[in-house]
């Protein structure tokens, strides 16, 4: 993990010194509500439906058990003892009291963490692979580079009012766990003639338009990569629509300029500030990567006997944990594992301060002090060693920890909806518990398979249901709540996934499909179930997964089997509206 | 009159760590209703159009007294130079600054106008921030290559001129790193 030279803290320090006078100036009148608005963002501080909430930055995912003890600490005295990981691997706390932000920014500041860009239309936080440095699948590890990334961008100050909000990912392994194809930029690292470079896909995103990343870029060498970014920004920042929020991301100007346009003014300008002051020196990434700590592995690990076999044969609950929630590591005797925030009826990437501090004495023993947040809403000790994996798993257990879903349906990736959002059409929260609780039998669970279903309260797509291999939508229809329900989304590895087919692009994303008229909220359960029965039928056998069969069958056999259902269908959708809104 | 007499109104702009009063008035040949042809007169303080300029550089470069011109934020600035990119740089002459306009301080566009300003074109003169320009705002702005800076009502100079250095490092190469030089108090 990367630790802070002198600097980063001095600039974050600078910051809390800045923020805490423009937080002064707005509390006595001499800041307007438009002009604090725009700073409050730009440290992550909106105002929400029962209070301001602060989102806490933590770049591209990675942790240290100081930093843990120290959300824990702000979650128990200025919020309600808990917190919430958001699906660009930060961490939200949704009651702290604005006057109180300044000094939660300050006792952040001194375990090298801020919430600088975590909103706001500028540059946001970079994400990467939850695996990165440890997959055995890894090409190039994307860490260093996810690194300079940040330091790049952070107060960048050509950059900070852009058209609309900016996001990019890195992946540099064979699976893209990034989901690049859906991020403003996403760079895949790879390595040409001997030279480690970036494939730089642009203009993807979710929301009211999603679409995948177009490659403008099939290789930028690594000195390049921040002149390139650079270019890139400067011609979204002057030409980006800024008449219509909903037109001003940058997939809208690559779509209206085509991508091919784009990459051209995106070249003229690079071809300017190419080998400026902004290229990559050697001794540059050799300065940062210095400033990472990484794990001093045991060697003899790799001959230890974890016994793991033998108690997964005796215990089937630590064989479904091993099976689901354990992940293959480069390091021999090693493994990486998920702890996962999704346990039924326990909101979608809530911890609470106890569970923070107990994970947090569990990273120091079994995981070099350091963990991940994945996008999937999940913690990760990334460096266990595997003897003690069946001692990890019972102490996550009491925690509540060790539900074996990662990957399942059950491991569902929501936004915080209604309940707190101001922005959301609906809840998701009660959705998600609703699913869960239906598909509780974890035989059944685990007989269906890989499928990432995923449930954002609004269009604005936090919860990343367009690339859900089921996704479900909060609309608003009339004052009540809808809910749209897609097929066929998929955030990486589809056809084509280096780029061929025209449909699927990107790291291979994909947008899900409509599959007819909304439904009801309590109607969610069966919909779901029924999709899943379809495919159950229609499976070729326990390889094919779900978003296979979509793939292959199309979604007319899915549509077909929910609207079919007479308590399913358009009509009954339609009178249980009208019957609600005759106050029935 | 000069800008250092502080006119009418107190103190309203910063000028490479000074405090001063901005006394400069547009010059807008529609809103008084004057010939098309027409040009301010030779005297301190007027700023024309980008539109004005280009139609009438030759003259303006003729003046005892340079006028600034203003910049909107979806103005083509190639306007400024009548030559190709390659001479560019020598033909800004006879400009006395070029003010880039925030309607809003959310329009980030001008702080990419002053980046090709500074680095395309190479203007090495004066580029003041008139507008929405915030206290909060002149700190990124003097890094993107802002000398000058018009600040909003409810805004005081003074506290911007701190505000400019709020940040002592910083991490992009090409952008300059701000410290200002600030007058004996």
């Amino acid at each position: 993990m990367y630790m802070y030279d002198e600097i980063d803290q001095q600039l974050v320090e600078q910051r809390v010194v800045q923020f805490a006078d423009q937080t002064r100036r707005y509390l006595a009148g001499e800041l307007t509500e438009d002009e604090f608005r725009t700073l409050r963002l730009q440290n992550g501080l909106y105002i929400q439906r029962h209070a301001p909430m602060l989102r806490v930055a933590i770049p591209y995912g990675m942790l240290n058990t100081s930093q843990l003890r120290m959300l824990a600490h702000v979650a128990r005295r200025w919020d309600r003892g808990y917190g919430h990981f958001s699906t660009r691997q930060n961490i939200q706390f949704n009651w702290p009291r604005l006057e109180d932000v300044p000094s939660i920014l300050a006792e952040l500041a001194t375990v090298q963490m801020h919430a600088i860009q975590t909103s706001g239309n500028c540059i946001r936080n970079t994400t990467t692979d939850h695996l990165a440095g440890i997959a055995p699948d890894e090409v190039i590890n994307p860490l260093v580079w996810c690194e300079l990334i940040r330091q790049w961008s952070m107060l960048h100050p050509e950059f900070a009012f852009l058209p609309r909000k900016f996001k990019i990912a890195v992946s540099g392994a064979l699976t893209d766990r990034a989901a690049v194809g859906v991020h403003d930029i996403g760079l895949q690292a790879v390595e040409q003639d001997a030279q480690i470079g970036f494939r730089v896909w642009v203009g993807g995103g979710m929301g009211r338009t999603p679409i995948v990343g177009k490659l403008i870029n099939a290789f930028v060498a690594w000195p390049h990569l921040l002149t390139y970014l650079q270019a890139t920004l400067r011609v979204y920042n002057l030409h980006g629509r800024r008449d219509n929020k909903y037109k001003a991301r940058i997939k809208i100007l690559v779509r209206d300029l085509t991508p091919e346009v784009f990459a051209e003014q995106v070249d003229k300008e690079w071809q300017r500030i190419k080998d400026g002051p902004d290229t990559i020196a050697e001794t540059h990434v050799a300065h940062i990567a210095a400033r990472f700590t990484w794990p001093s592995y045991d060697p003899g690990a790799a001959d230890a006997d974890d016994q793991c076999e033998s108690h997964a044969s005796t215990d089937p609950a630590f064989a479904r944990w091993m099976r689901k929630n354990v992940h293959g590591h480069r390091q021999p005797g090693y493994a990486a594992v998920t702890l996962s925030l999704k346990k039924t009826g326990v909101a979608p990437g809530d911890i609470t301060a106890d569970q923070m501090d107990a994970v947090a004495d569990l990273a120091d023993r079994h995981g070099f002090g350091e963990l991940r947040v994945s996008h999937e809403q999940n913690l990760i000790l990334a460096d266990v060693r595997r003897d003690q994996l069946f001692r990890l798993w019972r102490e996550l257990d009491v925690l509540g920890l060790a539900t074996p879903n990662v990957g399942l349906l059950t491991n569902i990736i929501s936004c915080p909806g209604g309940d707190f959002c101001s922005l959301a059409n609906a809840v998701s929260i009660p959705i998600v518990k609703a699913i869960q609780e239906r598909f509780e039998d974890l035989d059944h669970l685990f007989d269906i398979g890989d499928l990432d279903l995923n449930v954002s309260g609004c269009i604005n797509a936090c919860g990343h249901h367009h690339v859900g291999h089921i996704g479900v939508l909060g609309v608003d229809k009339g004052g009540q709540e809808w809910y749209q329900v897609t097929i066929g989304g998929r955030q990486s590895g589809g056809a084509g996934a280096s780029g061929g087919s025209s449909t699927v692009r990107g790291g291979g994303a994909a947008i899900g499909r409509i599959i007819g008229p909304s439904f009801a909220r309590d109607q969610i359960p069966d919909v779901i179930e029924r999709l899943v029965n379809t495919y159950l039928a229609h499976r070729d056998s326990e390889v094919e997964r779900f978003v296979d069969v979509v793939d292959r069958l199309g979604i007319d056999v899915f549509k077909t089997a929910v609207y079919d259902d007479p308590h399913l269908s358009h009509a009954s959708a339609g009178r249980a509206m009208r019957l609600e809104a005759a106050g029935e | 009159m000069s800008e250092q007499d502080g006119g009418s109104g107190g103190p309203n702009m910063l000028r490479d760590g000074q405090v001063l009063r901005d006394e400069t008035r547009l010059f807008d040949p529609q809103g008084a209703q004057l010939d098309a042809a027409s040009t301010p007169p030779d005297e301190p303080g007027w700023v024309v159009t980008l539109s004005t300029w280009a139609a009438r550089r030759e003259a303006f470069r003729s003046r005892q007294h340079p006028v600034g011109v203003q910049v909107q934020p979806d103005d083509d600035i190639s306007g400024l130079s009548s030559a190709d990119s390659g001479i560019r740089q020598a033909d800004l002459h006879g400009i006395a600054f070029v003010a880039i306009i925030f309607p809003v301080y959310t329009d980030g566009r001008g702080f990419s106008l002053a980046q090709r300003l500074r680095h395309e074109y190479g203007w090495h003169g004066e580029i003041r921030a008139v507008g929405d320009v915030l206290i909060d705002t002149v700190h990124y702005l003097a890094r993107c290559g802002f000398n000058s800076f018009v600040l909003k009502e409810g805004h005081d100079p003074h506290k911007a001129l701190h505000a400019v250095s709020a940040f002592t490092r910083a991490y992009q190469r090409s952008y300059a790193v701000v410290s200002v030089k600030r007058p004996p108090s």
